[in-house]
Formats: structure tokens, C-alpha cells, sequence
């Protein structure tokens, strides 16, 4: 089985994010990857552990990914493509699913697995357009991937009323939830090995395709502005008894509140 | 007596003996190097005082007969040393005495009466040891017939002794033996009877027996005697007695500059270590010489286990188990080891331990050569590597040797260390064991994956952006080095400090301290990452020297002299490890600078703090660097009740189980320890507790909610109780 898996470089969202002209102030910030797209990787690893699979990852843009891509090497990725066209500086998630579908049409997957989301734009359109684009069967949130046979694998997924189980037969594209897996930590021993190891980068061009064809020139969806959300006040804690907490409470929502 | 009969026992014995310790050396000497060979009159001094003087027993008040007892007997067989040779003397010539040690000088009649004493002394604590063993039972021990016989043989040593003395009495004053006439004999000491009250008691048992049975109980007592003697010391090799003939060079070996060796900074860039798998201890090979003397050493006195806080808390972590399976490995591999010791000789032409001691001896001498080992034709390299590989042992420590759980119980307090007698060295083991599971195993507590990479990508084991580190500061008034970096003091918060809510106040009253003695400092800020303390105890030393690298580097870009640590774990990695990847500064924990900061008159505190108060002393700052004073002159200038001190506390106080990276795992086996130290500080009926360290904070206070007693006995760090009580 040869799965294919997707990662994506996102702004580390445990930082302070300041909007600054409706734009993100860069300065500060770090980049990491998308957690989303480290269950992916982790499904994945866990695949080829379990079913003897082949694993590649794509990542697109970004910049400089080779340390994510090594990382996930180190994870147990063999191997890594990683697209970078200045093209894509502002693509959305149909040009990167065009981009991904070029990426599959070079070589026969079986299995594309993505994270259900990234956690900077948190769209969670990318895995499910390649699925259209490549006119497979997609299913998304899922919380397990298990092997029948070459031809087919039992998902299961959180729907709106449960866990929904489904069979799907290959080549097929899911979209993992975090709750699939606890991602490894890349082994240390992996991270000094894949230092040699190659990461295939290509541009458009190279990828056998071009901006118009992918999209990339004219996305269909387009950020207007970042806004900072509004942080809520904090709330007030009344102390004493509860004769005193009532007195108080009737007190405030007479005073301040004026609904009494 | 009779030389043939006497050669013939010394060359057996001898013979016998010699060949066991070369093969128990030649054992070490396969293990990996070590040097210990510096600072000679500071070893000599520590075996005058740990071995000799039997520091660790005699002064350990919790158990000082035991301690008085084993020290007599060793002192005992100390003294005996001198007659022993005079014996084996007398085996060849009548009335053998070692120069200076005869008729003629003070020094033999000195002598002889202080031998007389101690036999005594030494037959009555064998007596008291035999009684300990066999009706008191201490838990601790374990009682094996091999400490019996031991014990059976050092009271034939003694009776036989008293007994050879007590029939020469006899038979020179009652019969005038002729054969026997040589006593010391003096005009102006007197004679050797004067001085011997205690063979004299034994002559007397036996002088009713008569000249003929006085003659062959003197010849029966000196054979016996001399024969137990060899049987003794061709025992003692083989089993926990080893340890009469290791403990001496093991104290002498012992760790110096730090309580005990320090971590190894490993070359993680060099592929043929990860290649080989060589990092870290994952097999018996990779200990080093000097942790198999520890082994050979270890006297199973159960000392460690009593004092652990894993074990006292039904972990699977008993360190004299571990002892015995690490010892049994090593035992049951040194054909092999002892092969593959030759072939690494071989392979690096002097031997890796001889090598290493004559470059580090080079190496101080400052002399401008450095020996290299003898290059090889790469393919009888390549072979050798594969023929020591093939002599490696099937087992793995960690699983096969001992268990997961027992390696990852340690909270690595050292609390096991401190008590042993004849200082093994258990904690460095234990992180090189993690180092070889972490970083060639793969096989960590998963759990750790959370706070790792937390470290990792915000350099705090919470996981919360870098760039919050500083907003405990806001609206205090602090500045940072980026801000001023001309300052005295850099303050360093640590992750609990800047990001845990409870230890933000402790932050906060540290920074009104010094703002109070108008002491000029910064802090980091966003710059400061964990020091990386944590990875290294848990043996992740590939993220512990990115921590080391990036904090040094930021601090020596600023310049940084004098540090002020505001965690004892900071503390002791920020002093005794950052040395060893090029950061040096004057490091100093805030319960010392406070304490400072009172004796030189910078801040009066009021004697006004109300209630009864007892101490908890961090592991880190306590065991691992000596700060036990400071933290009570402090908390005796403060409160108006003098300081209740726990059962452990000091040296033996009790971990709070938050040390070797256990604050980020979950205790799910046994009793939790934090709870065993609250339920200890309950016992003392206080009214608070102090501490000095955000770990131990989290912990006391953590177990003082389990038991319900949070509102009634207060959890409070040293800073805390000092900013309230400020003038």
C-alpha cells in the first residue's frame, strides 16, 4: 500500500497573535507543524508499521520546510516531496487540493490521509476538494483507519450522532481528527539518520503543471482582513455567605446591570 | 610454628586469592573508561573520613548502634591487620614481632593492649550483630546465611586469637614451657601480661586444663586462626563481603567537584554512536569502571531502599534489587565482557581506560601531545567491531535486566546516596539507563510527549508560547537584559516561576524582596528557555543541550555574571552543568541571596510571622548542593515560633516525588509520594510549611488538598514568607 500524506507549516497557535493593520504582525512569531497534519503522519507511520505501507509526505509552501519534513522523517516518513512556487504565495485550499492532485496523479497512492483542518486558517476544505478534484471517495473526522484487505480499509469517524463506520474501497482520501492517534515524538536516533536523507523539492513546473492550471493566480477565495477577537472580562467572584452573595448579586444587577 | 605447613597455606590462600581478583579486575577494566585519579589528598582525605572514620554509620543518628557496631568491628579488624602479620611471621620464626612493634619500644606494648581491647570490643559487636540479624530483623536487611558465616568467622578469628594468647599465658607461667618462654617483657613497661587484661581472662578460662591440653589448644587456636583468615579472604570476593576489600577504593574513587557524576555531555553529532547504538547505557559493556566497582561494592546493607521515596511507596524501585540484577549481568557475562575488553584494547591499541587516564593526565599537565589510539587497516577494525559485538550480551538492561518501571520510578532526590556507606553512585546510572531507553530505545513514558514538546517548541514543559513568559512581570516595575543589560543580578524565574499561577506569586514576592534591598537586576523575559533540566533527567539529551546551547548563548551575549535562581533545579543545572557546555557563572539560589541579603542588613524582617512552622527541603537545593542553613536562618528570622524540623529532613529529608522529570508523569503505582511527605508534616502538627522550590510547591501543597489539610496547614515558598514580613 502506498498512502500519501500532507503536512502543513502553521503560526504556533500557543503564541500571542497581534493583528496589526488587518494583517498578523510576523515579527515574534514561530512556525510549526500543523498538529492536525501530525496525526495524519502519525496514521500513517502507524500504516506502514502495521501493514507494511509505503509513506511520502507532501508539504507546499511555507518557505523552508526541511526541518518539519525531517522531523517527520524521524517520525518514520520515507519519503518527502515538498512543493515551493512563489505562485502559491497566496493560494487557498482549491489550489492547494489542484496541487495535491498533481502530486498523486505522478505516482499511484492508494491512500491519501491530510488533517481534517489546519490550525491557522481552519478552513478544513483541502482533503475533501482532492477527493472531489480526484473524483475518490472521502471521508473526514476520522478516528481510526483500519486495513481489510488490499482494496479496502474500515474508517470510522465522529459524525453529528455518533461514531459512523464505513467501508471504503482504494484509492480513497480521509481526513483525520486529533482523536486518531497521540502523535510520537520524532525519535532521536531517526532525526540524526535523516539528516541525509533527500527531500524532493519542486516548483509548479517541475511538478508538470503551472499557477493558471492549479489556480494559484486567481484563488477563489481571498482574506480580506485579520481581527483580533475581543477578549472577554473577566468575571467577578462574591464571597461570604448565602444571605451576603444574594445581597450583593441584588445590589449589582440593581447598580451596574439596571435590569432590576 | 612450622614454615612448610605455613608456606603451603599462604600459597594456596594467596594463590587462590589473587587469581579471583585478577579476574574481578581485568572485568572492570572491560567496562568503559572513567577518570577518578585527581585531587588525591581530597580522596585520601574522604577515605580518612567515609571509610576510616566510617562517617555514613557512626553518624547517622537514626541508627547508631548498628552504626557503632559495624564501625568497631571494622577498626577491630583494622587493628589486627599488625597481628595478622605478626602471626603469619610467627609461622616461620619462635616469637616473630614486626620491627618496632617488639620487647624494646612503647609502640608493641601499646599495641598488644590495644588488640587485646579490641578483640574484646569486636567479639561483643559480632555477638550484638548476630542478635541484630537474628531477633531484631531490621527490615532492611535481608537475612542470608552467607552474613551468618561471616559473622561465625570473625568470632572464630577473635576466640581463636584470645585463645592463643591465653594458652602461651598459661603454659610460660604455670609450666615454664620452654617452647613458649617468649613474652614482651620490659623493665620499663613491664610485662606483655599487664597489658593484656582481656588474655589473660581467656588464660585463666583454660588454665585449669592442664600443660598438654594448654599445648595443643595453642597450636589447634593458631592454625584455626590462620586458616580462617585465608578462608576469610578468599570469601570475601565472592559475594556482598566484597565489599571489606572495595569500600576503601570505591570511597577513595568517589565523584568530587558533585555529589556524583555528572551527566556525560554526549557527542550527538557523531553517526557511528547513533550507528552503533552506543549512546547512553542500554547494555552491561557500556557501564563504566568505576559504576562495576560501585556494583562489587554494594554491601546490601539496604540502606538506599529505606530511604527512597519509590520504594517506601510501594514502587517497584528497590535499589538493592537493582543492585544484585546489574551485578548478576555483569557476573554472569565476564568471560565475554572480559574477551571483548581485550579486543577493544586491541582496537584502540592502549586500551580505552589506559588511553583516557594518560590524556587526562597529559591534559593537566598541559603538555602539548595527545595520544591517539593506533590506526588500524579499517577492515580488521570493521572485524573487530563485529567479533566485540558478537561478545555483547543478549540482554538489555531495561527489560530483560530490570524493569521499565523501576527505571522510571527514581525521582533521582539522592536520598540513596546520601546514606551509603561506601557512596555508590545510583542516580548517574540511572539517567545513562534513560539516556540509552530515550534516545536509542524509543521506549520513554509516552506521557513525557506533552512536556517535551512543549520544551521543545516554547521552551517550557507546559507548552505555553515563549512569548508569555514575561506577563507574570507586568506592572511590577522589572526590567529586562534586552532593556538594561548593565545590571548586578540577572534573576532567573524558571518555567514554573513564569508560567504556573500558584509560583507566579512566588515570582512576584521575590521581585518585592529585591526591589526592597534596592538590588539592581533584570530578567530574561521571552529570551529565557527551561535550562533543560528536566530532559536531562530523563535522559533526553538531545533537547536538554539545544536548551543549554540557545540559554547560554543569550547569556553570554549579555554578558551574564551572577545569576540569581529562583528554582533549585534551575539552580543546580544553571551551576554545576552549563560548566560543561561553556557557561560559567556565579549561580546563586534565592534562599542564599535572600539569606544574605538579612545578614548584611539590605532587608530587616519583622520576627512576626504567626504559628508553628517546619521546613521541607528541596532535593536540588539540599542534597545536590548543600544548602540546608540558609533556608532556617531565614525562616528563624521570621517567624516567631522556633523551626519545627520534620523526621527526614537535611540530608535524609524526603523528596516531594516531583524530581526526574517525574512532575510530568503520572504516579499511578503505590502510594503517591507527595502525600506520604504531607501525611509526614501533619504528623509534626504544624501550622505551615515552607519551601523552597516550585516543584516541591506544587507537590506539598497538591498533598496537602488529598488529605484536606490546605486551609488548615499553609503550603508557602521562603520568598513569600519573607515579603510579608518585610519592614
Amino acid at each position: 500500500m502506498k498512502i500519501l500524506t500532507t503536512v502543513k507549516k502553521v503560526v504556533d497557535v500557543e503564541l500571542n497573535i497581534h493583528v496589526k493593520d488587518g494583517a498578523i504582525v510576523e515579527d515574534g512569531l514561530q512556525y510549526v507543524i500543523n498538529a492536525w497534519d501530525e496525526n495524519a503522519v502519525e496514521a500513517a507511520v502507524q500504516l506502514k508499521e502495521n501493514n507494511s505501507a509505503e509513506t511520502t509526505l507532501v508539504s507546499i509552501g511555507g518557505g523552508d520546510n526541511t526541518d518539519m519534513i525531517r522531523k517527520c522523517y524521524a517520525m518514520g516518513i520515507e519519503n518527502g516531496i515538498h512543493i515551493e512556487d512563489p505562485a502559491l504565495a497566496n493560494a487557498d485550499s482549491s489550489a492547494y487540493a489542484k496541487v495535491l492532485q498533481k502530486v498523486y496523479e505522478k505516482d499511484d497512492y492508494d491512500l491519501i490521509i491530510t488533517g481534517k483542518q489546519a490550525q491557522d486558517t481552519d478552513s478544513g476544505q483541502t482533503g475533501i476538494i482532492l477527493g472531489e478534484y480526484l473524483g475518490l471517495p472521502c471521508v473526514s473526522n476520522v478516528i481510526s483507519i483500519e486495513v481489510m484487505d488490499d482494496q479496502h480499509i474500515k474508517v470510522s469517524r465522529l459524525g453529528d450522532t455518533g461514531t459512523e463506520i464505513l467501508e471504503m474501497e482504494l484509492p480513497a482520501v480521509v481526513t483525520v481528527s486529533d482523536s486518531i492517534n497521540e502523535p510520537r515524538l520524532p525519535a532521536m536516533r531517526g532525526i540524526m539518520m535523516a539528516k541525509k536523507k533527500k527531500i524532493n523539492v519542486m516548483d509548479l513546473a517541475a511538478l508538470g503543471t503551472s499557477a493558471e492550471e492549479v489556480g494559484a493566480g486567481a484563488p477563489q477565495s481571498e482574506i480580506i482582513e485579520f481581527m483580533k477577537s475581543e477578549t472577554r472580562q473577566a468575571g467577578q467572584k462574591f464571597e461570604g455567605d448565602a444571605a451576603q452573595i444574594t445581597a450583593q448579586v441584588v445590589n449589582l444587577l440593581a447598580t451596574e446591570a439596571k435590569v432590576l | 610454628m612450622n614454615p612448610f605447613f605455613m608456606s603451603i597455606l599462604l600459597i594456596v590462600g594467596l594463590a587462590i586469592f589473587c587469581r579471583t581478583m585478577y579476574y574481578k579486575l581485568w572485568l572492570l577494566l572491560s567496562l568503559e573508561p572513567a577518570y577518578r585519579f585527581n585531587h588525591i589528598l581530597t580522596r585520601l582525605k574522604n577515605v580518612v573520613i567515609i571509610a576510616l572514620g566510617q562517617k555514613r554509620l557512626v553518624g547517622r543518628k537514626k541508627e547508631w548502634a548498628s552504626g557503632i557496631m559495624h564501625a568497631f568491628i571494622f577498626w577491630g579488624f583494622c587493628v589486627l591487620l599488625i597481628r595478622s602479620l605478626n602471626l603469619y611471621g610467627e609461622g616461620f620464626v619462635k616469637g616473630f614481632q614486626l620491627p618496632f612493634f617488639g620487647e624494646g619500644s612503647i609502640l608493641g606494648y601499646l599495641y598488644i593492649a590495644l588488640k587485646d581491647i579490641m578483640e574484646a570490643i569486636v567479639l561483643v559487636m559480632a555477638g550484638y550483630a548476630i542478635y541484630r540479624r537474628a531477633i531484631v530483623k531490621p527490615e532492611r536487611l535481608h537475612n542470608t546465611w552467607e552474613a551468618y558465616f561471616v559473622l561465625g568467622m570473625i568470632v572464630v578469628l577473635m576466640i581463636s586469637d584470645l585463645l592463643i594468647d591465653g594458652t602461651r599465658y598459661n603454659l610460660i607461667t604455670h609450666y615454664g614451657n620452654p617452647d613458649h618462654l617468649h613474652f614482651l617483657n620490659n623493665p620499663q613497661y613491664g610485662s606483655e601480661f599487664l597489658w593484656t587484661p582481656v588474655a589473660v581472662g581467656a588464660a585463666s578460662l583454660v588454665a585449669w586444663t592442664g600443660e598438654g591440653a594448654n599445648t595443643t589448644i595453642l597450636t589447634g587456636m593458631f592454625w584455626l586462626h590462620i586458616i580462617t583468615q585465608l578462608t576469610f579472604l578468599n570469601f570475601l570476593p565472592l559475594g556482598k563481603h566484597f565489599h571489606v576489600i572495595t569500600s576503601l577504593p570505591n570511597v577513595f574513587l568517589k565523584s568530587l567537584d558533585y555529589p556524583h557524576e555528572k551527566a556525560r555531555v554526549l557527542d550527538l553529532e557523531d553517526e557511528a554512536a547513533w550507528e552503533d547504538e552506543s549512546l547512553g547505557v542500554n547494555h552491561i559493556h557500556q557501564l563504566n569502571w568505576k559504576q562495576g566497582l560501585d556494583i562489587y561494592t554494594c554491601t546490601e546493607c539496604g540502606r538506599c531502599k529505606e530511604v527512597c521515596p519509590a520504594f517506601v511507596t510501594d514502587k517497584p524501585l528497590n535499589l538493592y534489587d537493582f543492585n544484585e540484577s546489574l551485578k548478576h549481568e555483569l557476573l554472569d557475562n565476564a568471560d565475554n565482557l572480559i574477551k571483548r575488553g581485550k579486543l577493544s584494547a586491541a582496537k584502540t591499541a592502549f586500551g580505552t581506560l589506559t588511553t583516557s587516564i594518560l590524556n587526562t593526565i597529559i591534559n593537566k599537565s598541559k603538555l602539548p601531545v595527545t595520544l591517539k589510539a593506533v590506526e588500524t587497516d579499517p577492515e580488521q577494525m570493521e572485524d573487530i567491531k563485529a567479533r566485540m559485538a558478537a561478545l555483547n550480551s543478549k540482554n538489555v538492561l531495561v527489560g530483560d535486566v530490570i524493569s521499565e518501571d523501576t527505571l522510571w520510578a527514581c525521582t533521582t532526590c539522592r536520598a540513596c546516596e546520601e546514606v551509603c556507606p561506601v557512596t555508590i553512585e545510583h542516580v548517574p546510572r540511572i539517567i545513562a539507563m534513560r539516556q540509552g531507553q530515550t534516545l536509542m530505545a524509543e521506549a520513554y513514558p509516552k506521557e513525557l510527549n506533552v512536556a517535551l514538546k512543549g520544551l521543545e517548541r516554547n521552551g517550557n514543559p507546559w507548552g505555553i508560547g515563549y512569548d508569555k513568559r514575561a506577563d507574570w512581570a507586568d506592572g511590577l516595575g522589572v526590567k529586562t537584559m534586552a532593556e538594561d543589560p548593565n545590571v548586578d543580578y540577572l534573576l532567573w524565574v524558571g518555567c514554573a516561576g513564569s508560567f504556573d499561577d500558584r509560583s507566579k506569586k512566588v515570582s512576584t514576592s521575590l521581585v518585592k524582596i529585591l526591589q526592597n534591598a534596592c538590588i539592581s537586576f533584570a530578567i530574561l523575559g521571552v529570551e529565557e528557555k527551561c535550562t533543560g533540566d528536566f530532559a536531562r533527567r530523563v535522559g533526553n539529551e538531545m533537547l536538554y543541550q539545544m536548551m543549554a546551547q540557545e540559554n547560554i548563548e543569550t547569556l553570554n551575549n549579555y554578558k551574564v555574571k551572577k545569576i540569581i535562581a529562583a528554582c533549585p533545579h534551575c539552580f543546580n543545572t544553571l551551576k554545576n552543568e552549563y560548566p560543561q557546555m561553556g557557561g560559567n557563572y556565579e549561580v546563586i539560589h534565592h534562599a542564599q541571596f535572600i539569606d544574605g541579603l538579612v545578614k548584611s542588613g539590605r532587608i530587616t524582617l519583622n520576627k512576626s510571622f504567626e504559628g508553628s512552622l517546619t521546613y521541607h527541603d528541596p532535593c536540588y537545593l539540599g542534597r545536590y548542593n548543600s544548602v540546608y542553613d540558609e533556608p532556617r536562618s531565614i525562616l528563624n528570622s521570621v517567624a516567631k515560633e522556633e523551626l519545627k524540623e520534620l523526621d527526614r529532613h537535611g540530608r535524609e529529608s524526603f523528596c516531594c516525588g516531583a524530581g526526574g522529570g517525574r512532575m510530568w508523569m503520572e504516579e499511578t503505582i503505590g502510594k503517591r509520594i507527595n502525600v506520604e511527605r504531607a501525611e509526614e508534616i501533619v504528623r509534626q502538627q504544624v501550622d505551615n510549611v515552607a519551601v523552597a522550590c516550585p516543584f516541591c510547591l506544587t507537590m506539598i501543597e497538591d498533598g496537602m488538598k488529598e488529605l484536606g489539610k490546605e486551609e488548615t496547614i499553609k503550603t508557602q515558598d521562603i520568598c513569600e514568607l519573607v515579603a510579608k514580613n518585610m519592614v
